[in-house]
């Protein structure tokens, strides 16, 4: 995010968003139906039913970067709803309440999917959304995988899936096209590749990017995967990742520690943190929040494959398995030290981490950082605790690389 | 059975057992029985009590308990779940055997692991409830789900649940349903004699006794009840208005003496630990586990699970009708996202009805008594009722 003022691909990137939202509204003119879709939705199903698919988190977070998430709240908490809710539902809710739109309008939905792997949260916010636009609300339902993934949660998602082509078919009034299913799905995966690749570039060290460059190339995984606009995106990305190597340009030329950052970033404090971490020589390289669009899809069984990706998401994990990602990220990476970050808005990830900072420091050795914050809401940061927290950090890596 | 003088010392011993769940749980240990907590809600006791286990409801609370979860919890997530695990950290929960956590929202879908790792007992379980509840896989999930759960029991129990032992103890359930759905009507029509605290005791406790005990209790105690209204023994009736209650549950349990003071009875609700526990049965013929699951999608909606058979916002306009409540109190606990999500829409839509409603927010441990007295003062007397205090 830093140096990404110096990345080519920034033009590309906010022309390729810039259009995706064109698109939408484009879509919505044709009578193409806007589909408001989770993060983790298997969104190949809804562009192979040649739906437009819209997320409404990619918004909150454009809300939350442009630093007026507390603003757009204010709607949402006129109308009743709490400021403890997540504050992607708020500002979306609250855009849609406001008579300012400072990123752009929220698009109406015409029909609301929603996964609830990543949370109950996203089950409330698009039930709600469903109610308020007056539009069907399906929902994918996939129970927690504490350990193993069973049989039986296997198969209750699969013959969830379809019912979700049954509901398709009936709402477009087409018969649903695996063929096209395959097509969306090969250039997922053709992404999810290059993403993964882009990602695993950070454990370079010096490194072309860190964990903050990745938060802000993204959008198009999230948001465009399932399309060829995504695969050049990241293939641009990645030529020109692959050039700054052979150029030797790095985030932080004489890079002195590598950090791993859990999990999604404070969106209004991307530059900050970078900078505060850059000021050490520290670079933020690796956070299951970007890993978790390294999906791989099996072509030979869509619909399985598309389930075991979207349901073994690491947020849908139990305690022990998380704590044994992350720490398996911090040695793929090689990091120096950990960042837990307490998200006001997910509880998901955020309740636990008390007591896994102290098991994560105890199985691994590493200083680590614990701080609370909320992901866009800036009336929860508190800048000058957080400040001394990792000067307090910063000496104990010190110490420790002594 | 021996014959109780009266209906206070039922409402004593009651009281007791709600008031000091720790004492109750080391009486029930001493039957040398083992005992399975669970979580609110929605877990099929009938399983467990089929299985041979005592199921405990982990629903009487300590509220200065709460602060124990500290290290361990944000404090800015539900103070239900803090308090629980605060009290199993106290030691308050040791003579479990075991516990069942269902997922109903994201805390309880966090807690587990939290809760394994800081106080394990030898058998936890994860239910995992579906959350759709309209579409067929939701009904061949759960039946599996049921299955699941039924299987780790005899695992744990090292003994197979029977039929006919699963259909005794629904039988068992839903007969001490039945008699607290009577007691309840009887609580609406002569609160005077039967006052709201009473009520939500009676099935609190429901969850922290055996089940026959309780039945056997509950039974004189109606006996008792009628046998004044027979005399013409009922006292004099202050109570002026009457609200349907909605929320999970009904903590701190000083609001239900608040609103005996004030003269309003609960004419019924949506609450885990009140009317909602009670209100329908397993059926009883046809195989058991279908007909738990039968039950399961029969309940009352709650914010938990999303589809239309399950849209709380008729059932509550429907329950006021029914009940011809003057008007719906909503009692929320603080940072419970589900009914946060729920109630801006709840509340627009009980107003266009023309139904009264107001919300109060509550927080275990730390209950601003004073402000819930003034604040449900406050809107029953709009309601045009002549409340008390």
């Amino acid at each position: 995010m830093v140096k990404s003022p110096s990345f080519k691909t920034t033009i590309l990137f906010k022309k390729l968003m810039a259009e995706y939202y064109e698109r939408g509204v484009a879509s919505r003119e044709k009578g193409i139906p806007i589909a408001w879709v989770t993060a983790t939705f298997p969104v190949e199903i809804i562009y192979a039913a040649g739906l437009f698919p819209y997320y409404p988190e990619n918004f909150g977070a454009r809300i939350a970067a442009r630093k007026v998430a507390g603003k757009i709240s204010t709607a949402a908490e006129k109308q009743g709803y709490f400021p403890d809710l997540c504050a992607y539902a708020r500002c979306s809710i609250g855009d849609a309440f406001s008579v300012e739109h400072p990123v752009g309008e929220i698009l109406r939905p015409d029909v609301v999917f929603c996964s609830n792997a990543q949370c109950g949260t996203l089950q409330k916010w698009f039930e709600a959304a469903g109610r308020y636009y007056q539009v069907p609300f399906f929902l994918v339902d996939t129970p927690l995988i504490e350990s193993t993934p069973t049989t039986l949660i296997k198969r209750y998602i699969v013959e969830q899936l379809h019912e979700l082509l049954d509901f398709l078919e009936l709402y477009t009034g087409d018969t649903f096209d695996f063929s096209r299913l395959a097509e969306v799905i090969s250039l997922s995966n053709e992404a999810c590749r290059l993403w993964s690749e882009i990602l695993d570039m950070a454990a370079l060290k010096p490194a072309p990017l860190g964990y903050f460059d990745a938060c802000y190339h993204l959008a198009p995984i999230v948001a465009l995967r399932g399309t060829k606009w995504a695969v050049d995106y990241y293939r641009e990305l990645k030529n020109e990742l692959e050039e700054r190597l052979d150029n030797k340009v790095y985030v932080i030329p004489d890079e002195k520690y590598k950090l791993y950052f859990d999990h999604i970033p404070v969106w209004p404090r991307l530059r900050w943190f970078s900078d505060l971490l850059m000021e050490k020589k520290a670079l933020a390289v690796a956070s299951q929040y970007t890993h978790a669009w390294a999906w791989r899809f099996d072509l030979k069984r869509p619909l399985e494959s598309l389930v075991k990706n979207y349901t073994e998401v690491f947020i849908n994990r139990g305690y022990e398995y998380r704590i044994e990602q992350k720490i398996s990220l911090m040695k793929e990476f090689n990091v120096d030290g950990f960042i837990l970050f307490s998200n006001r808005s997910c509880k998901p990830k955020a309740l636990g981490l008390y007591d896994k900072y102290h098991i994560i420091s105890d199985r691994t050795g590493l200083p680590g950082v614990f701080f609370e914050a909320d992901m866009s809401d800036e009336r929860y940061f508190n800048e000058e605790h957080i400040k001394e927290l990792f000067e307090d950090f910063f000496d104990r890596l010190e110490q420790k690389s002594s | 059975m021996p014959a109780r003088k009266n209906a206070k010392s039922i409402y004593e011993d009651i009281n007791k057992i709600v008031a000091n769940p720790v004492r109750q749980i080391k009486r029930l240990k001493s039957r040398a029985v083992k005992i399975i907590g669970w979580v609110p809600t929605d877990v099929p006791e009938e399983l467990i009590h089929a299985a041979g286990a005592l199921p405990i409801g982990i629903v009487a609370l300590d509220g200065p308990a709460v602060s124990r979860s500290t290290p361990h919890m944000q404090d800015w997530s539900c103070s239900l779940m803090r308090c629980a695990l605060g009290m199993a950290l106290d030691g308050s929960f040791d003579l479990l055997n075991g516990l069942i956590i269902p997922v109903i929202c994201d805390t309880t879908r966090m807690i587990t692991g939290i809760w394994k790792q800081t106080k394990p007992y030898v058998f936890m379980d994860n239910f995992l409830l579906p959350k759709q509840i309209d579409r067929p896989s939701a009904k061949d999930y759960l039946m599996g789900e049921m299955g699941r759960l039924k299987a780790r029991l005899e695992q744990f129990m090292d003994r197979t649940i029977t039929v006919s032992e699963l259909c005794a103890s629904i039988v068992l359930y839903n007969h001490n349903r039945s008699m607290m759905r009577k007691l309840f009507s009887f609580h609406v029509c002569h609160p005077e004699l039967l006052g709201n605290r009473d009520i939500y005791n009676i099935i609190k406790a429901s969850m922290l006794m055996p089940k026959e005990l309780h039945t056997n209790m509950i039974a004189e105690l109606l006996q008792l009840l009628e046998k004044k209204v027979d005399d013409n023994k009922t006292g004099e009736n202050n109570y002026t208005v009457r609200l349907l209650l909605s929320g999970k549950v009904w903590e701190p349990p000083v609001i239900m003496n608040i609103l005996d003071d004030l003269g309003v009875v609960s004419v019924g609700d949506d609450f885990c630990t009140g009317y909602r526990y009670i209100a329908n049965d397993v059926p009883e013929t046809g195989e058991p586990l279908k007909s738990l699951a039968v039950r399961q999608f029969n309940r009352l909606p709650i914010a938990a699970f999303a589809g239309k058979s399950g849209d709380r916002t008729n059932s509550i306009i429907k329950m006021v009708g029914e009940t011809r409540a003057d008007g719906v109190l909503f009692v929320h606990l603080k940072y419970c996202e589900p009914e946060n999500y729920d109630y801006p829409m709840l509340r627009d839509d009980l107003s266009a009805s023309g139904i009264p409603n107001f919300r109060i927010e509550t927080e275990i441990g730390a209950a601003p008594t004073e402000k819930i007295f003034l604040q449900i003062k406050d809107f029953t007397e709009k309601l045009g009722g002549t409340v008390n205090g």
